[in-house]
């Protein structure tokens, strides 16, 4: 794998901002790092890129260890901030060089020429960075996490305050590195983003790692949620399954009546609840188990980690 | 070394050729000699005023250069620039010194240009005798060396406020604080080296000042240190 993160914590002065966390990253791979302000997104990208050292633990970057050789791995990461954070006075070719040059790349002209040329801004070299738009500020800040060719990438709110447009060629250019191998660590609050791009999510919540896995194996967790829709008075069949136990929220379904309510032993719950429904002489048209978005998932996760 | 010098040269090049407004401030103190020979044309200049004048003509261009330190380590602070710089693999100590490098070269350039341009103006104006009479060589050195001394003493002191405060404003207000507090304590010091005129006190007091920088310098290496940085940003 790319980046192993072992058991990290990181914590400043009384606030624990990392606590024990372990997860790992590998090529190929696009894993979102989702959770609210303060939940440790920023602190983990910050000490994957070795630019903050972990109170407890170590992060392992390309077989090189962050807390021992910090230099080593700095080289190894491309880091690109919600803030593009670039000097304006210069121009994008002599920007893109000086950071080349820094990184000891072998030949800085050429490298910033194949960057502008990757990212469409070739035509823009000679063109100081205050004249560029936001999403150009940017793709410019990518092109600089990009200058060395790290196998890792690590984005920090890359789409912040961008154009759905904009965004949405950014999220495409980052599933193209995808297709050339690199670790792409995602810290972000779009879950919308995270959906469409993400191989695997991980839900932060404090500093703790609430829960991870594909969204697909998010979008299941939890209680499992199913709607029941009929014919007939939405009133009387709730009645009947309050009686029986289940508790119910309507649902607003095409033309018909819905209530939805979760089981944690669906095996027992559906039949009762079809029994119950029929012979209170309810018209059922189906059963079906209810796909949970991503952000519903995320909430009842959160949620769960607040509560415990 | 490398990376400070590239750090150094991006400075030069990019944050006060490329900015207007300090190049202008710079081209102020540069034509500062003119106007000081030109209003004492007519008076009767004796020599204390001549080493007033080249004193100021040193010193005073190395004042906006403490100003110009304070705003340009802030700024980075202040638009999230130096987090691209932290990210990168250059040491902490090369990213200092580079910019450390960056203001003083620059701004110490500026100085010897200045007492040079003023030497030539008051030779011209009172004579070459009366002026290299005024000021020797040595006296003239030793006005170049106050200049850099004073640049790294002030601007080792104003990198640690930068690196606590966290806006451009707030430097600049505490640089100005620092240059006339510094002012005032080299001045006292001027006087304590002339009474003491020669002897082993003179040496002693001239490496006291150096020591002086050498531990700015070093808190100022350790407060701007990336744990420190990121914790203040």
């Amino acid at each position: 794998m790319v980046i192993d993160v072992r058991d990290v914590s990181r914590r400043f002065g009384e606030l624990v901002a990392l606590d024990h966390a372990s997860f790992r990253v590998e090529p190929g791979e696009i894993v979102a790092l989702l959770g609210p302000n303060g939940a440790g997104k920023t602190t983990a990208s910050r000490i994957i890129a070795g630019i903050l050292a972990p109170s407890s633990g170590d992060v392992i970057v390309d077989g090189t260890s962050v807390t021992a050789e910090p230099d080593i791995v700095r080289e190894r990461c491309g880091f690109v901030t919600d803030q593009p954070a670039l000097y304006d006075r210069m121009p994008l070719r002599d920007y893109l060089e000086f950071f080349a040059r820094l990184y000891r790349v072998a030949d800085p002209v050429k490298r910033t020429m194949e960057l502008a040329t990757m990212l469409g801004l070739a035509d823009r070299l000679d063109m100081r960075l205050a004249a560029f738009s936001r999403g150009m500020k940017q793709k410019v800040a990518i092109a600089r996490g990009l200058v060395h060719d790290p196998p890792v990438l690590l984005l920090d709110e890359p789409a912040t305050a961008l154009d759905p447009e904009t965004a949405r060629s950014l999220r495409a250019f980052i599933v193209s590195l995808r297709a050339r191998h690199r670790a792409i660590l995602l810290c972000t609050h779009d879950l919308d983003e995270a959906q469409r791009i993400a191989d695997r999510v991980i839900v932060l919540y404090r500093g703790r790692i609430a829960r991870s896995g594909t969204t697909g194996e998010l979008r299941a967790s939890g209680r499992p949620t199913f709607v029941v829709a009929f014919t007939g008075d939405a009133a009387r069949a709730r009645d009947t399954l309050e009686r029986v136990g289940v508790a119910t929220d309507a649902v607003v379904a095409n033309g018909t009546s819905a209530l939805r309510f979760s089981a944690d032993d669906p095996g027992a719950t559906n039949p009762l609840v079809l029994r119950a429904l029929l012979e209170a002489g309810v018209a059922v048209l189906t059963l079906t188990r209810e796909e949970r978005s991503l952000e519903e998932a995320y909430f009842a996760i959160v949620s769960e980690a607040k509560a415990s | 070394m490398r990376d400070a010098i590239l750090v150094a040269w991006r400075e030069i090049k990019w944050e006060i050729f490329g900015d207007r407004g300090a190049v202008l401030r710079m081209g102020i103190f540069a034509l500062l000699p003119i106007v000081f020979v030109l209003t004492n044309r007519g008076a009767r200049v004796n020599d204390l005023a001549l080493f007033t004048l080249a004193l100021q003509s040193a010193l005073f261009p190395a004042l906006s250069g403490v100003a110009l330190i304070a705003s340009t380590f802030t700024a980075e602070k202040e638009n999230g620039t130096i987090i691209p710089l932290l990210a990168s693999p250059v040491r902490d100590m090369d990213i200092v010194v580079g910019k450390l490098l960056g203001m003083m070269i620059p701004v110490f350039s500026l100085c010897v240009g200045s007492i040079a341009l003023y030497y030539v103006l008051a030779s011209a104006q009172y004579g070459v005798s009366r002026v290299s009479a005024a000021l020797p060589p040595e006296l003239v050195y030793a006005l170049v060396m106050v200049a850099l001394l004073y640049l790294l003493t002030a601007g080792s002191w104003v990198l640690i406020i930068a690196a606590l405060v966290k806006t451009t404003r707030a430097g600049q207000q505490l640089a100005g604080l620092v240059i006339g507090l510094s002012v005032a304590a080299f001045a006292a010091l001027g006087i304590a080296a002339a009474r003491i005129e020669d002897g082993w006190a003179l040496v002693v007091l001239g490496v006291a000042l150096v020591l002086s920088d050498g531990l700015a310098l070093e808190i100022a290496r350790r407060v701007w240190r990336r744990e420190e940085v990121l914790a203040r940003l």
